[in-house]
């Protein structure tokens, strides 16, 4: 009895190596090699015994470590819970200087165009995952589909644009209506349906609006999708290099030079415009009785019911809210890309929005940021790894979770406290 | 006393079993009407019909308002019983927003008047007046509540992580913050220690004769029922079997039978 402390870790690597055997064993250990009479098999077994080593001490050097700590901090394990939430005016400055970060970003000397634009596309995930959270996190309706919305929206704003030749500014508001109108129309009969089989309706609904916009060619060009999108302005100033008769550029209205630069700015501040106002709307939603009856709905149904809340209009309405951000989202990236297609709207992208929400930590604000920065930007910083991108992000995506199951910031600020208010 | 809720000729049927067969009384305002009966009885499908959970095959359910107006409970459905006709709930396994804090489960109750008061939510977006005075009786509805079943310390904590008795009595208080003509308890006493049990005794009789409203009670804690109730009905297999007053029901040789077992005895509370 006396070895088994040493024993133990000893046995746990050893059985992990025996995994790792059996995975790097087809995965490595094989290979083809192409020789005079067709293809044959190769063996590989020194990688695979590089794998099974690799594995094998990682595992005890990892419980080493384990262990170390323990000893260090024998009481860390009980109280993380309650140590990782932060006293709520801490988390009000985190936000807030969030957010000034997030407007002085362009203004730093290290902002060169291309971080400007990896931040917008951050910036759209954000506004995606404030959205979402809204539907997943507040009101706990898994929906799988989000992504249908967003094309809703960016469908919305080109075919308005192109065909009846609306600005911009005039498209966002009705692509928002566009992508909540459909949420309502589907919300209806698919609201009723609980937790897993919302997730498969919503993720069939999200795949089919993907074929519609694929095969309806009259309508939505099909694969080919649509192109020359109308660039937002600046109330009426354009961003392009020369301006159309009987209009200004931004350049020529301020009288500076012109720089393709500055549009990438300008949809920059717009995004993290459209963004912030999403995050205010809801934190601001949240302390209303919606948004009390959303959580309580996602805490217990059956509960509600009994307290005289409608569980179908309360669902509807943050369904409806929460594509509704989707949709402007959805017609901000048809205007910075210029060009969509279906291409833009896979299931990949609903899976990644959820991703980020549930990374967050379900519910939390600034959790989505953060979430949102690792899983898109991330991606986009490590292109130099080339093909082992993927490998870190998925290592980097198991670390988390096993750092944080729960989510980067799990805890949930209350709506109102008895005492200060009264 | 007033006639509240009567209950006649109610039937409900699963497949081929009916789990309540042509039951009929009546509960009065300002009782305490206890159900009792065996398990599988029927009392709990007794209340998810009163409460709309469930839908009648046959009978009725009237429920009369102190302002004289009558509600058919047998035809509306659960969220309209409990916000227009106000019949207020509690649940066998307790059902709290656990991630709540305490006073947030007790503003969710009043969601249908600040619903009002905001114009769903639009006033409310606009931070106007008439939301905040209503949030703020809203919050004060609710230190009434709390303070009436002692929970006045816990506003702030999380629902989930109070201890099982106060869980207990913080559903009673959101369930009353709805502010109710007709309250059913299913088995609030069910896992309480004595002393808690007596305190809800005292919280139950205190709710009745200062609020004027009717109470249900569905209970196995003997110590309970016989303390606290008016009325009590028994039911046995979904069929009435007897019903009357505290000493009455002690006496019935038919519920002594199907029930009651010794007639001295007081069975403690049933674990569930």
């Amino acid at each position: 009895m006396a070895a088994a402390p040493f024993l133990l870790p000893l046995r746990d690597a050893a059985l992990a190596a025996v995994v790792a055997f059996l995975l790097a064993l087809p995965l490595l250990g094989v290979r083809l090699v192409d020789s005079a009479n067709g293809l044959s098999l190769a063996g590989r077994p020194e990688l695979v015994a590089w794998a099974v080593g690799i594995v094998f001490c990682g595992h005890l050097l990892l419980q080493l470590i384990r262990s170390g700590f323990a000893r260090f901090k024998p009481r860390r394990q009980e109280t993380a819970p309650t140590s990782s939430r932060p006293p709520r005016p801490l988390r009000l400055i985190g936000g807030w200087s969030l957010a000034l970060f997030a407007i002085a970003l362009p203004f730093f000397p290290f902002a060169d165009r291309t971080l400007i634009d990896k931040a917008t596309l951050v910036l759209i995930y954000i506004m995606l995952g404030w959205g979402l959270n809204i539907v997943v996190g507040l009101a706990g309706l898994l929906d799988l589909g989000f992504v249908a919305f967003y094309a809703v929206g960016a469908y919305s704003y080109a075919l308005l644009s192109q065909t009846f030749a609306l600005s911009f500014w005039s498209c966002l508001p009705l692509a928002g209506l566009m992508a909540g109108a459909f949420a309502l129309i589907l919300g209806f009969p698919v609201l009723r349906l609980r937790g897993d089989y919302l997730a498969i309706v919503t993720m069939g609904f999200g795949e089919t609006v993907r074929i519609v916009l694929q095969n309806w060619q009259s309508l939505t060009n099909g694969p080919i999708g649509i192109s020359g999108i109308e660039r937002p302005t600046l109330f009426g100033l354009s961003f392009k290099a020369y301006a159309p008769p009987g209009e200004q550029t931004f350049a020529q209205f301020f009288n500076i030079p012109f720089s393709p630069d500055q549009r990438i700015t300008f949809l920059y501040f717009l995004i993290l415009a459209l963004a912030l106002a999403t995050n205010l709307f809801t934190l601001r939603i949240r302390r209303l009785p919606v948004g009390r009856a959303w959580e309580a709905l996602r805490e217990d149904e059956i509960a509600c019911r009994s307290l005289g809340i409608n569980p179908t209009t309360i669902k509807l309405s943050a369904f409806v809210l929460g594509a509704m951000f989707a949709g402007l989202a959805g017609s901000f990236f048809a205007t910075r890309q210029g060009f969509i297609s279906p291409e833009s709207f896979t299931f990949l992208e609903s899976a990644m929005i959820v991703a980020i929400v549930v990374l967050g930590g379900m519910g939390s604000q600034i959790g989505i940021v953060l979430a949102a920065v690792l899983l898109v930007g991330i991606p986009e910083w490590i292109r130099d790894l080339e093909q082992y991108r993927m490998l870190a992000f998925g290592g980097a995506m198991v670390l988390i979770m096993l750092w944080k199951p729960s989510g980067l910031l799990s805890s949930r600020t209350p709506t109102i406290r008895l005492g200060e208010t009264a | 006393m007033s006639p509240l809720l009567e209950v006649s000729g109610l039937t409900i049927r699963f497949g081929g079993l009916a789990a309540i067969s042509d039951l009929s009384f009546t509960a009065a305002r300002g009782e305490i009407t206890a159900v009792i009966g065996p398990n599988g009885a029927g009392k709990t499908t007794l209340f998810n019909c009163i409460t709309g959970f469930y839908r009648p095959h046959a009978g009725r359910l009237r429920l009369q308002h102190p302002d004289g107006s009558e509600w058919a409970l047998e035809r509306m459905r659960d969220h309209v019983i409990a916000a227009r006709a106000r019949v207020g709930r509690t649940f066998q396994n307790i059902r709290l927003f656990p991630r709540m804090t305490v006073i947030e489960n007790l503003i969710v109750a009043q969601h249908r008047d600040l619903m009002r008061a905001s114009v769903f939510s639009l006033a409310g977006l606009l931070g106007l007046g008439r939301y905040r005075t209503a949030e703020r009786e809203a919050l004060e509805l609710s230190r009434f509540w709390l303070d009436r079943t002692g929970l006045l310390g816990f506003a702030n904590s999380e629902a989930g992580s109070l201890p099982y008795g106060h869980q207990r009595r913080l559903e009673i208080a959101r369930a009353m913050c709805t502010r109710p003509v007709v309250l059913c308890l299913d088995e609030p006493a069910a896992g309480l220690n004595p002393h808690e049990s007596a305190d809800l005794n005292l919280l139950l009789r205190r709710i009745r004769d200062e609020e004027g409203i009717g109470l249900l009670l569905i209970e196995h804690d003997m110590s309970v029922v016989m303390g606290i109730s008016d009325r009590i009905v028994v039911l046995d297999h979904g069929i009435l079997i007897a019903e009357g007053t505290p000493a009455e029901i002690r006496g019935n040789p038919a519920v002594i039978r199907a029930y009651l077992g010794e007639p001295e005895s007081d069975q403690p509370a049933e674990e569930c």
